[in-house]
């Protein structure tokens, strides 16, 4: 996109939009965009619903950010909850917070803290994510790996004993990788060349090429090395 | 006819390329998307790929990135436009090995050095040539399909298209239609082989470099 051709669209207080390119999105407060989005940079603090779909270079959001069609993105960061319709395209992704996506997920970088939801496939060259409560993606398809567990204050543990949702956990189907390191991680199928099953998980079956490592305090259906 | 199936897990032992790789070549379309067939098997859902033509394109990406980055391999598969400018004269033909002497000799039509091929008399040798070498066709058969493919050349031009070629009773024939096309046969007819312009397109670019 030929930078500087397109219009910048700002919105402070509460208005509202109908789409289109711009050079550079700027929401403040609560905000609707009607249409489809296309900008090179996107900020924005509060209430934001897009339309359709969105496609940004570059994404700075805070707040409750919601996506009726897919999501392009060069890198973005967001603090809060989002919401994508679609599937999540990009380079890299860092979220503090809740996001549900709905579509696939193709991604070099992911880093998240928080709860994710991922309807689709996650496709990315690197993924780390800390568990803050229930994280469900249905397949996991990666270069490396890494879930830790978040919360531990008593507050959380209390609050997870009580409300499911809260305790921290990935849910899987397949996860497959170079490298995987887990921890509190349900699967069916584990499938890589260094896999680390780390506490609290529940795998029914593992197939490792290089290494397998489990902790004492997980549990492996089957474990079987492949590609000798 | 039915595509041989490759496993997942076979094609990583059988390249030696990991899953990260797989998947990071999926991101980039280095590999469509339409290859990754889910199945389910007895231990659940598994993906399978059209066997020839993955092996074909990891062996294809393997050779090429060390000169090249993801990006630009990725550019290159999908554009097309640089192969269908290639002018080739029978001598380049010949010394790039593009196809074997037999096919240039009984099709190559020229034997003056300088006569330049353009994509499509070069994709129509292609075709002759892969199905010669896999031993489905018959030289009478092939000098079939190569008149079906020059007559047809100008309806066919600048269009996708696939090439049937299926025996009935002894009786081969050639069906040239434009793709993609799902076609019904009778009982009696056995699909030999299936190729589209896309997989010669692929071929040619192969040799080319």
């Amino acid at each position: 996109m030929d930078k500087g051709a397109a219009a910048d669209l700002l919105v402070a207080g509460i208005g509202g939009a109908a789409g289109g390119t711009y050079n550079h999105v700027s929401l403040e407060g609560v905000s609707r965009i009607n249409g489809p989005v296309t900008a090179m940079t996107f900020t924005g603090n509060g209430r934001m619903k897009v339309g359709g779909s969105l496609t940004v270079e570059q994404m700075e959001t805070n707040g409750d950010l919601k996506i009726g069609g897919g999501l392009r993105i060069g890198t973005m960061k967001h603090d809060g909850l989002l919401k994508v319709d679609g599937g999540l395209l990009g380079e890299s992704f860092t979220l503090n917070g809740v996001a549900d996506i709905k579509g696939d997920c193709e991604l070099e970088k992911f880093t998240a803290e928080g709860v994710v939801t991922i309807g689709g496939f996650l496709s990315a060259g690197c993924v780390e994510l800390v568990l803050q409560g229930q994280a469900k993606v249905k397949e996991l398809g990666v270069e490396s790996l890494v879930i830790r567990k978040g919360g531990s204050g008593v507050w959380n543990k209390l609050a997870g004993g009580i409300i499911p949702k809260l305790r921290p956990e990935l849910q899987a189907k397949v996860i497959e990788g170079d490298f995987l390191d887990l921890e509190y991680t349900t699967a069916e199928v584990v499938r890589g060349a260094v896999i680390i099953i780390g506490e609290g998980c529940s795998i029914g079956r593992v197939e490792y090429r290089d290494r397998l490592t489990v902790h004492p305090g997980a549990s492996v259906g089957m474990e079987e090395k492949t590609g000798e | 006819m039915e595509e041989d199936l490759i496993s997942k897990k076979e094609l990583l032992d059988l390249t030696g390329i990991s899953y990260g790789q797989l998947y990071r070549w999926k991101r980039k379309q280095l590999i469509p998307e339409s290859w990754f067939i889910r199945k389910s098997t007895y231990t659940g859902q598994e993906t399978f790929f059209p066997k020839e033509r993955m092996l074909g394109r990891i062996q294809h990406i393997l050779s090429k990135k060390d000169d090249l980055s993801l990006d630009e391999l990725a550019g290159k598969l999908s554009d097309m436009s640089s192969v269908h400018k290639q002018l080739l004269t029978i001598k380049e033909v010949r010394e790039r090995n593009i196809v074997s002497s037999v096919t240039l000799e009984r099709y190559g039509q020229c034997d003056k050095d300088e006569h330049k091929y353009s994509f499509e008399q070069l994709i129509h040798l292609v075709a002759v040539d892969l199905l010669l070498g896999k031993g489905e066709l018959s030289l009478e058969e092939a000098d079939l399909l190569h008149r079906t493919l020059s007559v047809n050349r100008t309806q066919f031009e600048g269009k996708r298209w696939e090439l049937f070629f299926a025996r009935k009773m002894g009786v081969s024939f050639f069906l040239q239609a434009p793709a993609p096309s799902e076609l019904v046969f009778d009982e009696g007819v056995r699909l030999i082989s299936r190729i589209t312009l896309e997989d010669l397109t692929e071929q040619l670019q192969g040799k080319l470099g």
